[in-house]
């Protein structure tokens, strides 16, 4: 078992009960979707996940071993292991997209090298190889805010993959995207979790990319699970109680 | 399984937090509350009664009276909290909300306003009737034809007292950049709020900060020229002090403000507190602290002048030699150059922070 999540709350310093006891288990190897609408605690989840946020009750499991109240040295470990993107791409928009990419090294660095920016050749070659991987090499002296969303999004799965994440997450990884780079972006999330076996849990929000992408689904309304299951399985019935009456879906290409 | 951490409501969790704040929030309104009720009966007893009313020359003090409007204020303050209607009740959000506590609030609020102003009206002495005297006027009359004619005489001394000035404040501004630097880490609130111990810094560093900066420069000036002896270093070290406690908060909320998705980005990737700082924070302050420090150096310039009154050197120490001496027109020459070389810096640091940003 490479995560298991029992009865996790959390509960917003202005009182937001944001999930109300949310259980599940994920397999290494999965393509885990969560949809839900905005508010319903997909992101808050993820948070909890690899701890930016400290949930209020329940408890986390990473690797068999309880990671909802480690600290220190031994959490940042946890979080070397547990690659993350978002919807803002959050890069540092000053540096360029080589030093981005290597900031993913930091959990394996220590302090003066990584202040002095001294990467060895080894990791040097690691960050090559990984912007090759999501097809941008050619940008790697680029200021990162010149590139386009798109682009930068592919920066930041880079970045992610220098820390060799057991399990990546991505939190509405293309939700500011166009349709099109939408659809390519998310094909580099595939091609990792095929290629490289990483563990994806991703928040999603248009059903046909996750139809398309996902292995499970899982679908939370207002911050409780009330979906389980094969992306295939969502019919009609599903969409509306995820989504609401008055939802109607709209395709995606 | 059974486990009491799983079994905890995280209602309850929240729920004791909550009781907590509430009782301390009350404290703290009670004590507001009796300040506003003393303050009120002390200034509308003194100033406004003994003062303007009765028009005494002396005020008679007394502390059994004031012990007996402190007692007063403790009942009336505690009273109105624990009615949950009054002013500080509101400011800590802990009123009822009724028409009570509304009316409460603004016909105290305007109160506490309106003696303030008379009082503060009251102990300024404002006269119109000095202001436009005739003997005043004249004396003006008399000040002004002699600055508007400088005599040039001196003006080989200005230059160089001037220079010395530009110095101190440069000198002043460089020296504070790498203290400034350090302290704005250890003084932003979103670095240091994680743990107790980093809190505890945070805290007592905005404290000696805040105590550094509530001191005027002038006064720096007068304690660094006993320390050091009179002259342009015990100034350049007075505009030092004061300008890292100053700085020292314009930069640390500067980091209080930046975006915060990189900071998530980069400590998700395990990385410590230092690589976080050097790689998500950094990047994004070094322009607003460059800005922060060219504007810095204008108002040194224009400080330097001052503290050179007390002895800090520079040109001010010249423009008090002659004003001691009632020399009215190298006074004026003086002050020309310096209103020349402020507003000199003035446009060049305006346009060098344009030209960064």
């Amino acid at each position: 078992m490479l995560l298991e999540i029992q009865n996790l709350h959390k509960i917003y310093n202005n009182g937001t009960h944001a999930l109300k006891g949310v259980s599940f288990k994920v397999e290494e190897g999965e393509f885990l979707v969560i949809i839900g609408l905005s508010g319903s605690g997909k992101s808050t989840l993820l948070r909890c996940i690899n701890r930016l946020i400290e949930p209020t009750s329940g408890r986390v499991k990473f690797l068999e071993k309880d990671i909802t109240h480690i600290k220190g040295e031994e959490l940042r470990k946890v979080k070397s292991q547990i690659g993350m993107v978002f919807q803002q791409f959050n890069l540092i928009k000053r540096r360029s997209v080589l030093t981005n990419v290597l900031t993913g090294k930091l959990g394996s660095l220590g302090v003066f090298e990584s202040v002095f920016e001294k990467f060895s050749d080894n990791v040097m070659e690691e960050a090559y190889i990984n912007l090759e991987r999501v097809g941008i090499k050619e940008k790697a002296d680029a200021r990162a805010d010149s590139l386009s969303g798109g682009q930068q999004q592919r920066v930041a799965i880079a970045r992610s993959l220098m820390q060799n994440p057991k399990l990546l997450l991505a939190d509405e990884p293309v939700a500011s995207l166009d349709p099109a780079t939408s659809n390519s972006v998310m094909q580099y999330f595939e091609k990792i979790n095929k290629e490289l076996g990483t563990t994806v849990i991703c928040n999603l929000h248009f059903l046909s990319l996750v139809r398309r992408y996902a292995s499970r689904v899982i679908a939370l309304k207002d911050g409780e699970i009330i979906y389980e299951g094969m992306p295939g399985d969502i019919d009609e019935v599903w969409f509306k109680t995820i989504y609401g009456e008055d939802a109607e879906e709209v395709e995606i290409r | 399984m059974t486990d009491p951490e799983l079994e905890l409501l995280p209602q309850t969790i929240i729920a004791r937090g909550k009781e907590r704040q509430a009782k301390y929030n009350f404290v703290k309104s009670v004590l507001l509350d009796i300040f506003f009720v003393f303050y009120s009966l002390v200034v509308v007893q003194r100033a406004i009664y003994y003062k303007f009313i009765i028009n005494l020359r002396d005020i008679p003090f007394s502390w059994n009276s004031i012990f007996i409007i402190l007692g007063i204020s403790i009942i009336i303050g505690y009273a109105w909290t624990y009615s949950r209607t009054s002013l500080s009740a509101k400011l800590f959000c802990i009123s009822k909300d009724n028409n009570v506590t509304k009316w409460t609030v603004e016909i105290f609020g305007w109160f506490l306003f309106n003696i303030t102003f008379i009082a503060g009206w009251i102990v300024t002495r404002i006269s119109i009737i000095d202001l436009f005297s005739s003997e005043g006027i004249r004396g003006a009359e008399r000040i002004f034809s002699a600055l508007f004619q400088p005599k040039m005489g001196i003006f080989d001394d200005a230059l160089f007292a001037m220079i010395e000035t530009i110095y101190i404040a440069l000198l002043a501004t460089l020296i504070s950049i790498p203290l400034t630097l350090l302290l704005s880490f250890f003084t932003a609130r979103n670095l240091m709020k994680e743990n107790k111990v980093s809190f505890a810094v945070y805290y007592i560093l905005r404290i000696i900060l805040n105590f550094v900066r509530s001191i005027e420069p002038l006064i720096w000036a007068i304690i660094f020229s006993v320390w050091v002896g009179i002259g342009p270093f015990a100034g350049m070290i007075a505009l030092l002090v004061h300008t890292i406690a100053s700085n020292a908060k314009l930069y640390s909320e500067a980091i209080e403000n930046i975006e915060t998705g990189p900071v998530e980005a980069i400590s998700a990737t395990g990385a410590n507190k230092i690589q976080v700082v050097w790689y998500a924070v950094v990047p994004q302050i070094i322009l607003p602290f460059l800005s922060f420090t060219i504007y810095r150096w204008d108002i040194n310039v224009r400080m330097a002048t001052i503290i050179g009154l007390v002895g800090g050197g520079g040109i001010g120490t010249m423009l008090m030699q002659y004003q001691g001496l009632a020399r009215w027109h190298e006074v004026g020459l003086l002050i020309l150059m310096i209103a020349f070389v402020v507003w000199v810096m003035d446009y060049i640091s305006a346009r060098i922070r344009e030209a960064i940003y």
